[in-house]
């Protein structure tokens, strides 16, 4: 079986401070993983330490991505620079007007960040990391600053895309409806120290309906994993 | 509009406050009327010396400005960059900046004489740590966070200078230019007076030295017009630059 991300008893501490203990991750090409835990449990460092923008206290990490695509918990857009720039900086030769369209944000291309809204950032921020058209992306925490509707809409999106040409997805969240709706596989982390819990499939894109009985039905199981297991650690 | 206004209310404030006192005392070697100090500017920066004069102060102040920001940035950016190097530099940096211009003068007149070298030499010293400090005060105000995302999508390094680096420090040079350019007048003219050889500097200490001291508050005001036009005309540039860059 192929490997896209794989990391072996990856260990993190700042200084004192023990934030992951012995992470065993695997994701394989075209896969969607959902990270799901509490706040603070270092879901943030893990990520960071899989883009290879944090160096492991121990263990390792092998990324065989080609191009790996990170979307910040805040948008990180260059202030003086305008939506479009802000794109094409990260990938000159991109399609910017339909990395904008399908954050829905296509008439803003000209604008500075300064006057788009916080969840109009991160929607650029989104586009951002699709321009690049990666081949492993990873969402920190996404979709936090946006309402339920463009929330939705942006999932259906990346659903779309996935659909259309597979990538690896790690998405990190504490909310269970976008962490069974975005991936085929939930890891369900502890509280700091974050240790891998459990693993737990999703049902299959055919029947991800975020309103049926049977998806509410599902989160409402992980939601009560979630406290349970949290609670328990 | 409106700010226009007050600022044409608060010169005329000024210059009635400087006819009061003239008017007050009545000794034009002490305070001579505005009337007077201006018929004696008008009538100075009209001959060929007055000008020439201005041109040889104008041209020092430019390469003073212009060495403490080419050579400023290059090494604030060092600085910012590494703190070891930031602080075994920073003590002679805080010295030079301490040390008055008197104190360079006799440094200067022993070794270039009297001259032009001297002025410039005096401003540059008195630029430079401006320059230096506050380009490290941009480097460090630098988002890590932009960097980080920089880093991550591995765009060019030519890039990230030219986009982030030089983006964060343009209000900084802003500044730098900002604080520099009235400090570089006021420097030159007095190196100029104490061992310039030429320009106003040197022209308001022949006035005073023939007691004409009309005339030494007319150069003066004129110097202080220049300085002033000198600053519009580099923040014009300093805009169109930032204007350029930023459609780039």
């Amino acid at each position: 079986m192929e490997t896209l991300l794989k990391t072996t008893n990856l260990c993190k501490s700042f200084d004192q401070l023990e934030v992951l203990r012995d992470i065993n991750l695997r994701v394989a090409p075209g896969e969607r993983v959902a990270l799901l835990g509490p706040s603070g449990a270092g879901k943030t460092t893990l990520l960071k330490i899989l883009a290879g923008l944090e160096t492991p206290s121990s263990g390792t990490v092998e990324n065989h991505a080609r191009r790996t695509a990170f979307v910040f918990q805040e948008p990180r857009l260059i202030p003086w620079r305008s939506v479009k720039d802000n794109l094409l900086f990260v990938n000159p030769d991109g399609d910017y007007k339909e990395a904008l369209h399908s954050v829905e944000m296509a008439d803003f291309a000209n604008y500075p960040p300064a006057d788009l809204s916080g969840g109009m950032r991160q929607r650029v921020n989104l586009a951002r990391a699709l321009i690049t058209q990666p081949d492993l992306l990873i969402l920190d925490e996404a979709f936090h600053s946006l309402d339920l509707g463009i929330k939705t809409r942006l999932m259906e999106s990346i659903q779309q895309r996935w659909q259309a040409k597979p990538f690896g997805l790690l998405c990190v969240t504490h909310d269970p409806k976008e962490a069974l709706f975005l991936a085929d596989r939930i890891v369900l982390l502890s509280t700091r120290p974050a240790a891998i819990l459990m693993e737990i499939k999703t049902l299959s894109d055919q029947e991800q309906n975020i309103a049926s009985p049977d998806f509410l039905a599902r989160e409402s199981k992980l939601i009560q994993l979630l406290s349970n297991k949290t609670q328990l650690d | 509009m409106k700010n226009f206004w007050r600022i044409l209310a608060g010169i005329a404030i000024l210059i009635l406050l400087w006819q009061l006192a003239a008017l007050g005392l009545n000794k034009s070697i002490l305070i001579p009327a505005p009337s007077e100090t201006l018929r004696i500017l008008f009538h100075n920066f009209t001959t060929p010396a007055t000008l020439l004069a201005a041109g040889q102060t104008l041209w020092k102040v430019l390469l003073a400005l212009a060495l403490a920001i080419l050579l400023g940035l290059p090494l604030g950016l060092l600085l910012g960059l590494s703190d070891a190097a930031y602080n075994l530099l920073r003590p002679l940096i805080m010295v030079v900046q301490a040390v008055p211009v008197i104190s360079w003068l006799s440094l200067v007149i022993f070794t270039w004489g009297i001259g032009w070298r001297g002025p410039v030499f005096i401003s540059f010293l008195s630029l430079f740590p401006v320059a230096v400090l506050t380009t490290v005060a941009g480097v460090h105000d630098l988002d890590k966070d932009l960097l980080e995302m920089a880093r991550l999508y591995q765009v060019p390094w030519k890039k990230v200078v030219r986009d982030i680096h030089l983006g964060s420090l343009l209000p900084f040079i802003a500044a730098i230019l900002d604080v520099s350019i009235g400090q570089a007048w006021k420097v030159t003219l007095v190196s100029e007076y104490l061992c310039g050889g030429d320009g106003l500097g040197e022209a308001i200490l022949t006035a005073r030295m023939n007691v004409d001291i009309p005339s030494v508050w007319a150069l003066t005001l004129g110097a202080v017009l220049l300085g002033l036009l000198s600053e519009a005309a580099i923040k014009s540039v300093l805009r169109r630059f930032r204007h350029a860059w930023k459609r780039s």
